[in-house]
Order: C-alpha cells, then structure tokens, then sequence
C-alpha cells in the first residue's frame, strides 16, 4: 500500500489540498487501482518505433483586425475573471520572498 | 396533437417538413415532459429560457424556405459541450458559474442547420466516471428505474432521451461515456471514429479518446446526427477528412473476440449473455456469416485505459486553476490558492485521477506505466485493423450488466471494471455503437457493435438488422 507521506506528496505535485480526513481511504483506493492497472508490466515493448499517425494539421495564419486581437470576445473573457479592478484581472504575485 | 415528444427526429422532420407541426408544438411537448420528469431523473442542469423563441425562428426560416431535417428538433445538450453565452461546467463546482464564450463546432453546425437546444445535461464531473454518481449536482436517475443509475458520463443526455425529454441528445465518449448510458437507458448511443467529429468547444477529459457522439431513439437518427455534425475542422487539430481511411468492402461476416466464447457459462452475468448470443444467432439468421476473432490485446487493455486516462486527466485537469475563470478560493500563498481552488473545486473522483495521473507520468514509473500502455494500445489497434479485414463489425455487449442501483459501486476499481467492453474502441479510435437488445430482469441492455476505421456505415447497416 502506498504510504500517507506518497499521498500528500501526490497531492502537492498536482497542486491539490486533501483533507486529512480523506487521505487514509485515498491511500486504499489508490493503492488497489495501481495495483489493477499493474497488470500492464505483463506487456512486452517493441523496439521497432511505431510510424506516428500524423499529417500536417497546422492551419493557416489569420491576421485580425487592428484592436481585435481577440475576436470580439474580449468583454466575455473578462467577464470569467474571479476578480478584476479596472478591466484587469487581478492576481496573486507570483515572485515572493523567501521565509 | 399529444405525444410529439414521443416521436423519433426523422419521424418529427418529415411532420414539420409537410406542415402537419411546428417546432415550437415540438419544443412545448418536450417542456411539458421535463416539467413533469426532471425534479424526480434530474436529466437537465439547466432548461434554457429562450427555448419557444428558438423553436419559433426555427419555424420562421422554414417559412422562409430552409428545409433541413433537423430543422426546429429539440436537442439536449452534455455540460461540456460549449454553446456561447449559455453556462459550460462539465457539472463540476470548479466551473460553477462559467459562461461559454464560443460556440463548439458541432454548435456552430447544429445552429446551421436549425436544431433548437433544450438544454444542458448532467454527467459524471468531467465526464469521469460510468453512472453520473460524480456529478456535483446530484445523481441523474434511470428512466425505466429511479432506484438505478443512467448510466454515465452522459447519463443526462441517454435519460432525457428515454424519458422523451428530447428527441435526441449529444454526449461524449472517452471510455464508453454515450454507450453505456445509451444501454442502461434503452437508446442508441454513437461513439464516432476518433476524429470524425470536431471536439472544439468540448471540454477535455482524455484528449486521445473523446469524441462526441449522438444519443438517438433510432439508428436512423443517430445517422443523420452524425452527418451533420461531422466533418474535418481547422479548429481540432485532431479532426479528420472524411476520406482519410480506405472504403471497406461489405463482406457481410459479424466477428466476435474468440475470448467471449459463446459456449462459455460463466460469461452470463446478469443475462447480457444470453441477449449477446440471442443477438449473434438473429444476424446469422439474416444471412450474415460469423467469425470468432483473436484479439489477444483485449487482456491488459482495460488498464492500459486507465493508465492513459489518469495521466491526460491530470494534464487536461491542471488548467483550472482559479486565475483566469471558475472557482478561485485564497489561501495563504500562492501556492494554497491552487490547492485549496482545485481541492475544492474538484470532486472525489476528479481529484483521485488526477493524483493517479501525477502518479503514473512520475520520473521512474512512467515507463512501467504510460510507456506500457501506449504499447499495448499501438498492439490492439493492429490486431483489431487485422480482424477488420474479414469482418465488417465486431458484436460484444455494451456493459457486462444492465444499470446498477444508485451507490451500489462505491469503490471505484468495481466501477472501472465495468467499462471492459467500452474502452477498446476509444483506445484503437474504431467507431462503435450501442444499440438497445431488449431487457434482462425487466432492465435496458444494449448490444456494441464496433467497425473498421472511417466505416459508421457498417454500423448503421448492422445497426438496423437489430432494430
């Protein structure tokens, strides 16, 4: 089984708070899925690499129009920010000093 | 006239097209049948208010000459499909209060062609999951059992279906998400050939597998659905032409993975058994020839499934983080305001995959894990090219059991195994779909049958024998 220390080390890589009330069932259920998913060890790797299923997928380049470099969607995006001060969107700095 | 929700898309364009009804008769059935159902299936997040005036320029347009089929069709439409200035949220809390800000391309194509949108639908939060039990906003009950559940992810879309709360329904599937509610509910469900449908303005779960797909009551519809939301789209890049893999040749021969042995006992779990093999006779009786096949990759295949579903969930997952839209909660840094916006925000199942996904992608295990299943992955979709070769369609169940009660797979893995038919198709990108086979115990059960590549038609044409 994975440890308690494995779960919230898991949980601050991917930038989640889990409650300490959940980490005990989390170590269960993650432990057995890993332990399903394990089963994958059984399947041998070729060495010959595989031909990638690609064409060319890049689309041409549009210009837009002087002052719509958002397509007209500029007041609508703003309006997702959770907190914004003259048509800013306001956030955390990002540098902080050391303790 | 009573009952038009009752009807099928084709039956209800042919009445519109000869002026027998109109779409807004169309849209107030429909209401009127979510008024009356949804409290007690919750089907629908959210009915939209401008559904009688989208329902009349519908019938203003045909007035005027346009005559699409489904020209003033109610739709319902899945929570992660985007619909511009109408809330998107993937029924998550992370999302909760987020308003589209374009249109999906299958939007954009619908709203050509003049389809009108009920509204949208709940599913498994993030289309993660098999039962909409992951839903933030409660459970969707099955329709034929409230004690059950739909089926998931797009168990909204598959319930309003079978509750005639619409005459059809988008959703969409990543291990399985429009079929299995499709045979839990009684309905067709369509998982299209990887790329034969844009997934711009879906929001992601597993980029690799997802597709969109339409819930119908007929064959018949989910083909006309598929037409015309289909198509290559400079917006996915992952879109495809529909020209892109040969033609296949009918060949009239149905195949079914040598592992299901149809002698074998053990295989009859809740009676789906004996409709699969009931349903393998009836196509030899209608002259199709059938052929066992070996697809030795089906063994690890359910966990190479989950082994790439974790890790592009945490990929795709780590872009909500509070900054730029949905739920932002401070902390004391920086850094406690992700965890606690994301701890928060996403539910149970959401936050276990994304730290299996964190997991699994680990410098040191990634090779053992991802490495590992993007092999067998490759392997499978060689062997199921190969089968395709002498079989037009391969038969399997859709889900080894008819719908479960509601809380009755509490631990995820028994969850996860229930996806075992599902998954191979959204691994290899073969087109599949559910088409229903009667009832076990009084339940919906559907049969899957999957085609080659680019091939939906074999689908409809095996489709409709089972009708």
């Amino acid at each position: 089984m994975i440890s308690r220390e494995e779960v919230l080390q898991l949980a601050e890589l991917a930038r989640l708070k889990v409650a300490d009330a959940e980490v005990a069932g989390l170590q269960k259920d993650i432990s057995n899925i890993l332990e399903y998913v394990g089963q994958i060890s059984q399947v041998s790797v070729e060495k010959e690499k595989a031909t990638p299923f690609n064409y060319n997928v890049m689309r041409e380049d549009v210009p837009r129009a002087v002052g719509d470099t958002m397509g007209g969607k500029e007041e609508a995006l703003r309006a997702a920010f959770p907190k914004k001060e003259n048509n800013y969107n306001i956030v955390r700095k990002i540098i902080q000093k050391d303790e | 006239m009573s009952d038009l929700n009752k009807l099928s898309i084709t039956e209800a364009g042919k009445k519109l097209a000869a002026g027998e009804i109109t779409a807004v008769d169309l849209a107030r059935a429909c209401l009127a049948e979510i008024e009356k159902r949804n409290k007690d299936l919750n089907a629908y997040l959210e009915v939209f208010t401008d559904v009688l005036e989208q329902a009349k320029k519908a019938d203003e347009r045909r007035a005027a000459g346009e005559s699409h089929p489904l020209l003033g069709i109610p739709l319902a439409v899945k929570d992660n499909i985007l619909i511009e200035g109408r809330r998107a949220g993937a029924a998550s809390k992370i999302l909760e209060n987020y308003v589209a800000t374009y249109d999906a391309t299958v939007i954009t194509k619908l709203k050509s062609a003049g389809a009108v949108f009920l509204g949208r639908t709940n599913m498994d939060e993030f289309a993660l999951g098999g039962s909409t039990e992951n839903s933030a906003f409660g459970v969707t009950k099955n329709p034929h059992d409230e004690s059950r559940v739909a089926g998931g992810t797009s168990g909204g879309s598959a319930a309003a279906v079978a509750a005639h709360m619409c005459l059809g329904a988008l959703g969409s599937d990543t291990g399985g998400s429009v079929r299995n509610p499709a045979s839990f509910c009684g309905v067709v469900g369509l998982k299209p050939t990887y790329g034969a449908v844009s997934r711009s303005g879906l929001i992601a779960a597993v980029s690799s597998f997802d597709q969109i797909g339409p819930i119908t009551k007929t064959i018949e519809d989910a083909e006309l659905l598929f037409n015309t939301i289909r198509g290559r789209d400079t917006l996915d890049s992952t879109s495809i032409d529909e020209n892109l893999y040969p033609k296949q040749n009918v060949k009239k021969v149905i195949g079914f993975p040598a592992e299901m042995n149809i002698d074998r006992e053990s295989f009859d779990i809740g009676g789906v058994g004996q409709k699969f093999k009931e349903t393998l006779f009836s196509l030899k009786e209608k002259g199709y020839q059938l052929k066992s096949i070996d697809l030795p990759s089906l063994k690890p295949a359910l966990a190479a499934y989950y082994i790439i579903n974790f890790a592009e969930v945490s990929t795709n997952l780590s872009r909500f983080d509070g900054v730029r839209y949905g739920l932002s909660l401070k902390g004391e840094n920086l850094f406690d305001d992700y965890a606690k916006s994301r701890g928060e925000g996403f539910g149970p199942e959401s936050r276990r995959r994304i730290m299996l996904g964190t997991y699994v992608l680990s410098a040191g295990y990634y090779d053992a894990y991802y490495g590992k299943a993007t092999a067998a992955r490759a392997q499978l979709r060689k062997e199921f090219e190969e089968a395709f070769k002498s079989v037009d369609v391969i038969l399997t169940p859709t889900m080894p059991t008819p719908a479960w009660l509601i809380g009755e797979k509490s631990d995820p893995l028994s969850a996860y195994l229930a996806d075992t038919f599902t998954v191979p198709a959204n691994l290899t990108g073969n087109p599949a779909i559910s088409v229903p086979a009667g009832t076990v115990d009084g339940l919906p059960v559907g049969i899957q049958l999957t085609a080659a590549h680019g091939d939906e038609s074999a689908l409809f044409t095996a489709g409709k024998e089972l009708q």
